[in-house]
């Protein structure tokens, strides 16, 4: 019953959620930005990271660092807390948990796949897979021809064997199938995970709800700005989008029929959550829409925090986090590439 | 007016007369059988040096602009070549940041035999000059898998648009390219995926500007190279003259 998780959501999830309001303390602050945007080398930036919880991790790093390194390991931090979450956790909390990492396991069978298609060793590609998305069989995948072999050799075992039956199909994978797929088993996978936590109720639900619509509404955007000029049907497109979120189901009507970014700018302003976001942009451009998506995303995401009780600081912290090595990324490319002046475009502040 | 006799070491020529009030000097060169005054021929000769003079500076100053045109070109073609990679760089880590270091990646690219999209044609037609150098074309989204195919559909379309009015010819053949161009554009970016961020399209327009950039660096380099040469054999020229 909503209202009453106090009394009893500390019996199981009380440690937890303790442990990851502690984490989120140390998220970077402006302060830490600002010192790694001054950095005129790599090195500089391992020496600021130094000072931070992903100090431990870069230390044995030998120069010269790429950049590719530095994601890498803070990507193992983020790995090593959810996996100590995970096992600490009982049910329903271990499902919910589970349930964030299914977005990256997705990403890697679509990798996977591709990188076997393309004649690549499975082993190169396999170092390339996020860990939080890892599985047994994953190495499996390069046997499969088409879809239905995908399934019945390896992901009928996997979490995501039931997100496959709208994408069964015999024909042999090509880049359009593949892009379909993943497409079609994101969307299954969001609206899967939107159920379990109606299911789960309470606070929970509130805050889930909002923030998995706000992540449908920003995937069919996505979808129709990345499927302009492209061999995409409107009808394909249409199928893509999820069935829940703001946008759903007048905006996806309007969307499947876009032709340009303007129109996908009309259509968007008319929701009133939406419309400071594309208020920001100018006429045509699509460059920043991004990084006007990850603010609102992470304004969502820090006041989450501000309720007790619910699972949603766990999925808000494992996506705050990500953003954080977004961030770091895009800092360490331009410094790499002596852009400093362009490090502003896309670094989103979570404090 | 004084007349003299002279011959030289190998009794060629003669001095007839010498007018000191003139200067001039009137002679019978007997190596050529002719008679003419000293004036004359050294103004002769002094003209004719002095058209050969003038032909020389003038080719030799067209040259020397040339070389400056050229080299003013290739150091702005540079610098243009430099910011353009810089961009398409920057691109592409906008476009990694924006769909995941797990979509754009240097494991995806694909490893399976396939024809350029993108060749350089050498010509070598100098037109019979020796010191002319190459010409190199950039041939773009010129696929030889689809090449028959798109010719064909090429001549299809030309007996078809013959049939149309003029208005509608001139307007269908470069939204024809245009989609043409962006179906290979889109079949290239394909191996990240059929659904990609505009930021990584916008890098791949940036690398294709480098790669024609690079091509016209390469034809100004030609023309450097062969200026200076031009350049250096009027500088031998003069020397071998005095020298006679």
């Amino acid at each position: 019953m909503y209202g009453f998780e106090a009394m009893t959501f500390n019996i199981h999830g009380g440690y937890l959620e303790a442990i990851v309001r502690g984490h989120r303390s140390g998220l970077l602050t402006a302060a830490d930005y600002n010192n790694l945007c001054q950095c005129e080398t790599l090195d500089d930036i391992k020496m600021h990271l130094s000072a931070t919880e992903y100090g431990p991790y870069l230390q044995n790093e030998p120069s010269p660092l790429h950049t590719t390194t530095i994601v890498e390991k803070c990507t193992l931090k983020l790995v090593d807390e959810y996996k100590h979450m995970l096992c600490q956790a009982t049910e329903p909390l271990s499902t919910f948990l589970e349930y964030i990492t299914y977005g990256h396991m997705i990403d890697n069978v679509v990798l996977i796949v591709t990188g076997t298609l393309h004649e690549r060793d499975v082993q190169e590609l396999l170092e390339k897979c996020h860990p939080l998305g890892m599985f047994d069989s994953i190495a499996t995948l390069a046997v499969a021809q088409n879809m239905r072999e995908l399934y019945r050799l390896v992901l009928v075992d996997t979490p995501l064997a039931p997100y496959f039956s709208e994408c069964i199909t015999s024909e042999d994978l090509d880049d359009m199938n593949i892009e379909i797929m993943r497409n079609t088993l994101y969307k299954a996978y969001l609206e899967d995970f939107y159920r379990f936590c109606q299911k789960l109720g309470g606070a929970t639900a509130e805050i889930m709800s909002d923030l998995l619509a706000f992540e449908a509404d920003r995937r069919a955007v996505n979808i129709t700005i990345n499927s302009i000029g492209t061999e995409l049907t409107r009808e394909d497109r249409r199928k893509l989008y999820s069935s829940f979120g703001l946008l759903y189901p007048y905006g996806h009507e309007e969307l499947a029929i876009c032709e340009d970014i303007d129109q996908v700018r009309g259509v968007m302003e008319k929701y009133p959550p939406y419309q400071p976001i594309f208020s920001k942009l100018s006429y045509g451009e699509s460059q920043m829409l991004d990084k006007a998506f990850y603010e609102e995303e992470v304004k969502r995401l820090c006041l989450s925090f501000e309720q007790q009780f619910h699972y949603g600081v766990f999925f808000a912290y494992m996506r705050l986090r990500e953003q954080e090595i977004r961030n770091l990324m895009w800092i360490s490319e331009c410094v790499a590439q002596n852009q400093k002046s362009r490090v502003h475009d896309s670094v989103v502040f979570i404090f | 007016m004084l007349e003299l006799e002279k011959k030289d070491k190998e009794g060629w020529i003669s001095i007839i007369a010498y007018d000191r009030r003139n200067t001039s000097v009137e002679y019978i060169d007997n190596r050529r059988g002719m008679k003419f005054s000293m004036a004359e021929e050294k103004e002769a000769a002094n003209t004719q040096v002095s058209e050969l003079s003038t032909t020389d500076l003038k080719e030799k100053d067209e040259n020397t602009l040339n070389f400056l045109d050229s080299v003013d070109n290739y150091l702005i073609l540079i610098e243009s070549l430099t910011s353009t990679l810089r961009q398409g760089w920057l691109e592409l880590a906008s476009a990694r940041h924006s769909m995941g270091g797990s979509r754009v990646n240097t494991s995806l690219l694909t490893l399976k035999h396939h024809s350029a999209a993108t060749k350089v044609e050498v010509n070598y037609d100098n037109g019979g000059s020796i010191t002319k150098s190459p010409q190199l074309t950039l041939c773009k989204w010129a696929s030889s898998d689809k090449k028959d195919s798109s010719f064909e559909d090429e001549n299809i379309d030309n007996k078809e648009s013959t049939k149309e009015s003029n208005g509608s010819e001139t307007t269908a053949s470069p939204i024809k390219t245009e989609n043409h161009l962006q179906k290979e554009r889109g079949k290239v970016l394909s191996m990240f995926g059929a659904l990609v961020s505009p930021k990584l399209r916008a890098s791949q327009l940036s690398f294709e500007t480098a790669l024609d950039t690079l091509v016209e660096i390469a034809n100004v380099r030609s023309s450097i190279l062969e200026t200076h040469h031009a350049l250096l054999q009027h500088k031998v020229k003069p020397t071998k003259s005095t020298e006679e």
